[in-house]
This record gives C-alpha cells, sequence and structure tokens, in this order.
C-alpha cells in the first residue's frame, strides 16, 4: 500500500474527471444547436461569386451582416439596395456584408448582382450554411459584432435605417 | 478511537476487516450474528482507512453501493422524464424553440426551456452516466481487489468460530475408540480427511490440506462474474461516449432528387439517386378478399443509388473531383454500405421536375440544322456552342414570372424554366440577340415567347427534336435515412462481455467446505456458497455419506431460516 496505490486512485479519478469533463462540455458547446442571440455565430466556408474561398473567420473583428437571400424571395430582393448603400457608406470602418445565396444557379445570381450592382461578397451555398443556422423563412439577416457574436437575428425586409441602427450600435 | 485490527493469529488486519483475513475469526465482537458476514469475505474494502484526504474522500463516495444504487435510480426517473414528449431528433427540419410551443402549448415549452427534449444529450444526463461510470470503476476495483488477495492465499485450518459461524455447520465426534494414544488419534484423523480427498474431487472440488484440516473449492470464477459484466459495462458506456467524437455517429435524413448528386453532411461521400421506383402489387397478386376494392399495395420501394467519394475540392458537387466506391439497389430494411455509412429508404415524394433538355439551334425560315447541346436545369453552364453560333446565357430564371414588368423567379424549383440567350455569329450585330427560351411548351405560350424574341424569333428557333430521347424528367425524391455508427462493434463487444459475466456469476457458485478435526476425533465442518446452498448442502452430505456418516441435509442448517 502507499504511493502506487495513491497515484493509481490519482490516475483512475483524473482519467475519469478527463472523460466526464470532454463529455459534459460536448454537450454543452455543441454545434447541433441553432444559434442564437449571444452565441458564437458558427465558421463556415463558402465558395464566392467571386470564385474564390471565403471563411466567416478571415472577417475577423469586423461588424457583420450575414444575409440569407434567393433572387426567388421578392423582400429579399426589395432589401438588396439598401444593404448595397449601407454597405458603401461603411464599409471603411470594419464591417462587411455576406450575402449568402440559396442554391440558386450561377447565371441567375450573377445577372441579379450585375443587375442590381452589389459589390459585397456573395457566397453560393448549398443548403449547408442555410442548416448550420436553422434559416428557415427568407429573408433572415444575422448581425455579428467584432467578437464573433450574433446581437441581432432579423427574419424581414430590413431598410437603410434599420440595418444603420443595428450597425452603429455595434460599432460603438 | 483507535481501533485494534490485529488478530490473536498475529494477521494484521485493515481498518474496516470483519473477519480475520488469515484465520477467519470474527474480529470484532459480534455476538449472536450468526451466521457471519461473509460478504468480500470479510475483508475490508480497499478505500477503508483512518485518515482519509480529499481524494480518499471522493474515492469512498463512490466506491459506496449505496450511493451506485442512488445514481442509477436517479438515472432512471431522468430517463423517464425525456419520454414524456417526443425527442428533438426524432423530427426532422424542426426548430424546437417554435415547434414544442405550438405542439404542446405551455407545457411544452416549459418542457423546452428545461432542456428536456433533448435529455439524453443534456449536460446532467451525461454527469450521471460518468458518475455512474465512475461508481462502477471504483465500487469494482475496490472489492475485486482484495477478494482476489483473500481467495488466493486462503488459510485451511480456519478458527473454529469462523467454521461454527457459517450458514451449513456440522460437528460430531468422530468414532475412533480402538485408538487410544493420542497420536495415534490424530494419526487416524489425518488419514480419514485423506479419505475424503477423492470423493470431493469427484464433485469437482480442489482439495487442500494440512495435517487435520481441508478445503475444499470449486467454481472461485464465478465470484469473478460480476467484476467481468463491470468490465463489459464500462467499455459499453465509453463507446456510447465515444459517438460525440467527429466522425464517430451520424444519424440524418436527407432527400434525393433523381439525378441530383447531394453531398453527405460532415464527410467526404457525394450520394446520387439515379432512379427510384415504386411498384405495387397488380390485382392478380393480391389475396381474394383485397382485390377489386382499388387497395393499393405496395411492393417496392427503390433507390438506385451510387455513393461517390471525393479526393478534392470537395465544396461543390460541380467541381469536387469523385470516384464511385458503391453502388447499391436500396430498398426498404435494405440498405447501401461503404466502409461503416449506410443510407436506408426512408420515404419518398413524387415531384416531376425538368432536369435537362438537349437542344437544336435550328434557323426559323429554312430548318437548317446547327448544332445541338444540353441545357440543364439545376447551375447550367453559362456558354454554348451550335455549329458557327456562340450562345451566352445571360440569364436564368427557374420559376418564371413578370413581377411589375420585370423578369423573375417565384422559386427555386424549376417549375417554368425561361433561359435568356445572347447568341452572336454570321450575320447578326457585334452585340448579339437576346433569346428567350422555355423549355415547356405551356410556358411558350403562357409567356408568348415568340412574341418576347420579335424579330429574333423568325431567325432562330430553339426546339427539342425527341420528348423521349432529349428531355430528363427527375420524378421522384426519395429521402434516405444516412447513418454512421462507429461505435457499435465497441458496444457489441461491451454487451458480449457483460453476459459472460453474467453467465459466470449465475449458472456457477462458489462453494467452499472446510473442515477440522481437533483433539483427533472432534470434527467440525463450516460451509460456504454464494447462492444455491441446497446444492451445497447436498455436496456435504453425499460426501460424508461416503465415509459412513449418514446426516440429513435439514440438519446442516445453522438455525437460520434461509434458502
Amino acid at each position: 500500500m502507499g504511493k502506487t496505490k495513491k497515484y493509481i486512485q490519482v490516475a483512475i479519478l483524473g482519467g475519469i474527471l478527463l472523460i466526464g469533463g470532454w463529455a459534459i462540455s460536448d454537450s454543452l458547446f455543441s454545434d447541433h444547436k441553432i444559434p442564437q442571440v449571444g452565441d458564437r455565430a458558427p465558421d463556415f466556408t463558402l465558395q464566392g461569386l467571386d470564385g474564390k474561398e471565403h471563411r466567416l473567420s478571415d472577417y475577423k473583428g469586423k461588424v457583420l451582416l450575414i444575409n440569407f437571400w434567393g433572387t426567388f424571395c421578392p423582400p429579399c430582393v426589395r432589401e438588396m439596395p439598401a444593404m448595397q448603400r449601407i454597405y458603401d457608406k461603411y464599409k471603411g470602418e470594419d464591417f462587411e456584408v455576406l450575402a449568402i445565396n440559396l442554391d440558386e444557379s450561377t447565371v441567375t445570381v450573377q445577372s441579379f448582382v450585375k443587375q442590381y450592382k452589389l459589390t459585397f461578397p456573395i457566397l453560393m451555398d448549398k443548403n449547408t450554411v442555410r442548416r448550420k443556422y436553422g434559416v428557415s423563412s427568407y429573408p433572415t439577416s444575422f448581425f455579428v459584432d467584432s467578437n464573433g457574436r450574433i446581437t441581432d437575428i432579423v427574419i424581414q425586409e430590413m431598410t437603410d435605417a434599420f440595418i444603420e441602427s443595428r450597425i452603429t450600435a455595434l460599432n460603438k | 478511537m483507535i481501533e485494534n485490527t490485529k488478530c490473536e493469529c498475529g494477521h494484521q488486519n485493515h481498518i474496516g476487516t470483519v473477519l480475520c483475513e488469515s484465520c477467519g475469526k470474527p474480529l470484532m465482537e459480534i455476538e449472536g450474528t450468526i451466521p457471519l458476514e461473509m460478504r468480500y469475505d470479510g475483508v475490508a474494502r480497499r478505500s477503508e482507512r483512518a485518515n482519509p484526504t480529499f481524494i480518499d474522500k471522493v474515492w469512498s463516495f463512490f466506491s459506496s453501493v449505496r450511493i451506485a444504487v442512488f445514481l442509477i435510480f436517479i438515472t432512471l426517473c431522468g430517463s423517464i422524464l425525456g419520454t414524456i414528449l417526443p425527442q428533438e431528433n426524432t423530427f426532422l427540419n424542426i426548430d424546437p424553440s417554435v415547434y414544442y410551443k405550438e405542439t404542446y402549448g405551455t407545457f411544452g415549452y416549459i418542457y423546452y426551456l428545461l432542456g428536456l427534449t433533448d435529455t439524453y444529450n443534456s449536460w446532467w444526463f451525461r454527469l450521471l452516466i460518468i458518475s455512474i461510470g465512475a461508481s462502477l470503476v471504483i465500487c469494482s476495483l475496490d472489492r475485486v481487489l482484495p477478494l482476489y488477495r483473500a481467495l488466493s492465499k486462503q488459510k485451511i485450518k480456519k478458527h473454529l468460530a469462523f467454521l461454527r459461524g457459517q450458514k451449513v455447520v456440522y460437528s460430531t465426534t468422530l468414532d475412533f475408540a480402538q485408538e487410544h494414544t493420542s497420536e495415534a488419534r490424530v494419526a487416524h484423523a489425518s488419514d480419514w480427511i485423506k479419505e475424503l480427498v477423492p470423493h470431493l474431487k469427484k464433485r469437482g472440488f480442489r482439495v487442500y490440506t494440512e495435517d487435520s484440516a481441508l478445503l475444499a473449492e470449486k467454481h472461485r470464477f464465478s465470484r469473478w462474474g460480476p467484476y467481468i459484466n463491470h468490465i463489459g459495462l464500462i467499455i459499453f458506456l465509453l463507446a456510447i461516449l465515444m459517438r460525440g467524437l467527429p466522425g464517430w455517429h451520424m444519424d440524418e435524413y436527407s432527400g434525393f432528387l433523381e439525378g441530383d448528386l447531394v453531398k453527405v453532411p460532415g464527410t467526404h461521400y457525394y450520394l446520387q439517386n439515379e432512379q427510384f421506383t415504386e411498384e405495387y402489387y397488380t390485382e392478380e397478386e393480391l389475396p381474394p378478399e383485397s382485390r377489386g376494392k382499388g387497395k393499393l399495395l405496395a411492393k417496392r420501394y427503390e433507390t438506385k443509388a451510387v455513393l461517390y467519394q471525393c479526393s478534392a475540392a470537395c465544396g461543390d458537387p460541380g467541381e469536387a473531383e469523385l470516384k464511385v466506391v458503391a453502388r447499391h439497389n436500396i430498398t426498404v430494411n435494405n440498405p447501401l454500405h461503404y466502409k461503416g455509412f449506410y443510407a436506408y429508404q426512408f420515404d419518398y415524394k413524387l415531384t416531376p421536375q425538368l432536369r435537362s433538355v438537349r437542344v437544336t439551334l435550328k434557323n426559323a425560315g429554312t430548318g437548317e440544322n446547327y448544332g445541338q447541346f444540353l441545357l440543364e436545369m439545376k447551375d447550367p453552364k453559362d456558354e454554348y456552342e451550335a455549329g458557327p453560333y456562340k450562345l451566352k446565357l445571360s440569364d436564368y430564371f427557374t420559376d418564371f414570372t413578370f413581377e411589375n414588368g420585370k423578369p423573375g423567379t417565384k422559386s427555386r424549383d424549376p417549375n417554368a424554366p425561361a433561359f435568356i440567350f445572347l447568341i452572336t455569329g454570321p450575320a447578326l450585330p457585334e452585340s448579339g440577340e437576346i433569346y428567350i427560351y422555355f423549355p415547356r411548351d405551356i410556358d411558350k405560350q403562357r409567356f408568348n415567347q415568340d412574341k418576347l424574341n420579335a424579330a429574333v424569333a423568325g431567325k432562330f428557333d430553339i426546339s427539342v427534336n425527341s420528348m423521349e430521347d432529349d428531355v430528363e424528367i427527375a420524378n421522384y425524391t426519395s429521402y434516405l435515412n444516412l447513418r454512421i455508427d462507429r461505435a457499435l462493434p465497441y458496444i457489441f463487444t461491451g454487451a458480449i462481455i457483460f453476459l459472460i459475466g453474467v453467465v459466470m456469476g449465475l449458472y456457477w457458485q462458489h462453494r467452499r467446505i472446510w473442515i477440522r478435526i481437533d483433539e483427533g476425533n472432534q470434527l467440525t465442518l463450516g460451509a460456504h456458497t454464494n447462492k444455491n446452498w441446497y446444492g451445497l448442502r447436498n455436496d456435504v452430505t453425499s460426501v460424508l455419506a461416503k465415509t459412513g456418516l449418514k446426516v440429513e441435509a435439514k440438519s446442516l442448517d445453522n438455525g437460520v431460516n434461509h434458502q
């Protein structure tokens, strides 16, 4: 008895603590849950219309507007010009718009972007990021602060004033 | 209080020892408690010590069987809570924060807020499971090691009080009257013991003798049954936890439109539904009583599936480098499987839609054939060639509509596809001519294709030659259940070990018989088993009968009522 027994005891309890800690934290911080306001925005990598890969973490430190849209959704189409105007106004101030298209054909999106003269990154999603973010009605917009936390989830058509109010509040 | 744990035989016992580890003498004054407490052979649990540290306290907390039973009971109650409403993972595509409130009202909402909609993955449920695991490991270790030590160095000659304290006892004075000297009687006694050995061996006992004392023992291995059982359980629990590792477990439902290549989430696999078939029994095949009632009985739902593995550029299905790794006609309960990945038939839907058309560009006047190309409804290419002409797809609408005089699309599904080409080539202006093409005749008329194309309509005609050969239509969306469960072999291993332990502990009993002869002819017998006392008494009486001692099995019972 004595020392070796003590070591075995500590080793076994340590092992249990390790496995238990992992199992419980896995349950607490699992990303199976749909992100809510206050959660960290789940990371993703998507092909952009510009042919480049865009990672959410590339935009770390910026205030983000992540917008899920499609040309088939009239309110999405209507709010696009407002998003472009706000983008033009604030893009110098660590603000970025990521417009995630909902699984449409490239030609369709390209023509739309040209027609509306959109200059912010357009990302092409094949339903994976949409599912990850639990988006089921369009348009849905996520406002993310510079720490990567979701500060607001908006499921409606947005106006200039609305977007501006959200991002100036974030920029503080 | 300092407990004196030294036995009169000179053996130093651990704190908490009930029966001396060496001679078996009861260490505490336990008058009247006959039979003796034989659990774990009276040895102390490993964790019991005089001055416990914090770690010792944690250890002895989990070492308690009472705590283990308590933990199991709480887990049982927690599991029951999870059965009140269907759990989140039983639904496809729901938002639980809305669904439970809408479906079950305020109760459902509270249920959701309490986290009971995903009971079995909640932190507290996992904490309970982990605690049960800890308790299993520590309880077993604390008992199996001292027990192993006690059983592997048993003293043959046990204390008289130990023998008399057993549940099965017998004592008599042997009739060695003809021997007058005590030496002769002692010699006779050891002969008597030696005579007994073959009879005991015949009944499967291992026999150890020492002068005029004997220990016969059989099926000691059955004592390890519960601990092997616990090892199985621990493997089982660990395997279940391993499902949380990335790539170890998946249980998803996905729709596959005929022809579509869909990425299996979280893997490097792509799955394609080449064709879905539904087949019904014909009237003739139905049993007579079901005929003529217009009943439709399904005979077969089949998805012709191809599984691809991606080696590079695994994002967009259009660009990924794919290799066919498996092909299977999936029917109900007959899944496609490849290296631990399974795809089961789950549901289907009739979703007729255009997939692609092979069109021909012709001269509208002369009917001259310029060339053919394939137009896909999903993500069409943006440039085509037909003879001397180049067609650039400048816009594409899947579900064409006019909204406020502007062209637009109503949905993502190709319900009314419209292709807008910019045609350049001989005898056309440098900037090209716009040509709108509707693959569906009904749309051509509805939106008046010729009128939209105006003058160009007179120059070109884009059309399909054969409805059968050139038009590809996807009729069905097949829903498949995609599964990976890499923990399953470990779960089975754990379960099998568990069962081996159960069988060892249930079908065999550890039986021991101690005999000592004092003063040459005073025979004392004590016997112990962990169960089936009837069998043990039988062993004792039949062996004694061989030596001429007629004993009633019932009379062996040590005054207490037990089986």
